[in-house]
């Protein structure tokens, strides 16, 4: 009967490339940098040292979140008794700073429903939103070693 | 702006975070050849909707 370390090294070599582990960073940095992300578009991937994917990513979500205002699109606040303003409330809190600085300055959290780009605006502000909460997984999945 | 115009920003725009968050592209040509991918994707599916509904009596 051969051994697992026997029968690993009988498997012919199929050209494949070899699988490289990413070295995991800290906990505390993982931490920051998932904070980071969630502050800030691509802030997450800037604090684990990958800055030409942080840059692409903050630049691409800014533009979207950016294309959603000049749409006249909405940002929403939650509420009461109207549950899809929570789920999209969610979804654009995800941005983060640039969401709660609309909110507090009231920025697009007017409804425009006039604006015949408005329904267009409304969903790239919470693609943006939901796109950042991938980022943030993203740059978790760095931290712990997971993806390069 | 268009529906069309506005399909192709968002498309393009969501083709470049795809993009940048691929795990399985490695190389930055490969990465582009990926995000064009996602926005033919968009684009196309959008058209093939759009047709679709076009024959619906709604």
């Amino acid at each position: 009967m051969q051994s697992e370390e026997q029968s690993e090294k009988s498997l012919p070599n199929l050209g494949a490339a070899p699988v490289s582990h990413p070295e995991p960073v800290s906990l505390a940095r993982t931490l920051a940098a998932c904070v980071a992300a969630l502050v800030l578009p691509g802030l997450g991937h800037l604090v684990l040292g990958r800055w030409a994917r942080g840059a692409v990513i903050g630049l691409g979500i800014a533009s979207m979140f950016g294309c959603g205002l000049w749409m006249q699109g909405r940002v929403f606040t939650p509420q009461p008794g109207d549950w899809l303003t929570w789920l999209f409330s969610f979804l654009d809190a995800g941005l983060g700073v640039p969401y709660f600085v609309c909110v507090t300055a009231d920025i697009g959290v007017k409804i425009q429903a006039a604006a015949p780009t408005y329904e267009y605006g409304t969903n790239f502000i919470a693609v943006a939103g939901a796109l950042n909460m991938l980022a943030m997984m993203d740059a978790y999945d760095i931290g712990i070693g997971r993806k390069a | 702006m268009t529906h069309f115009l506005a399909l192709i920003l968002f498309s393009a725009l969501v083709g470049v975070v795809f993009a940048a968050l691929s795990s399985e592209h490695h190389d930055p040509a490969s990465r582009v050849k990926y995000g064009l991918k996602v926005l033919g994707s968009f684009v196309g599916i959008g058209f093939l909707i759009a047709w679709a509904l076009y024959f619906l009596p709604i």
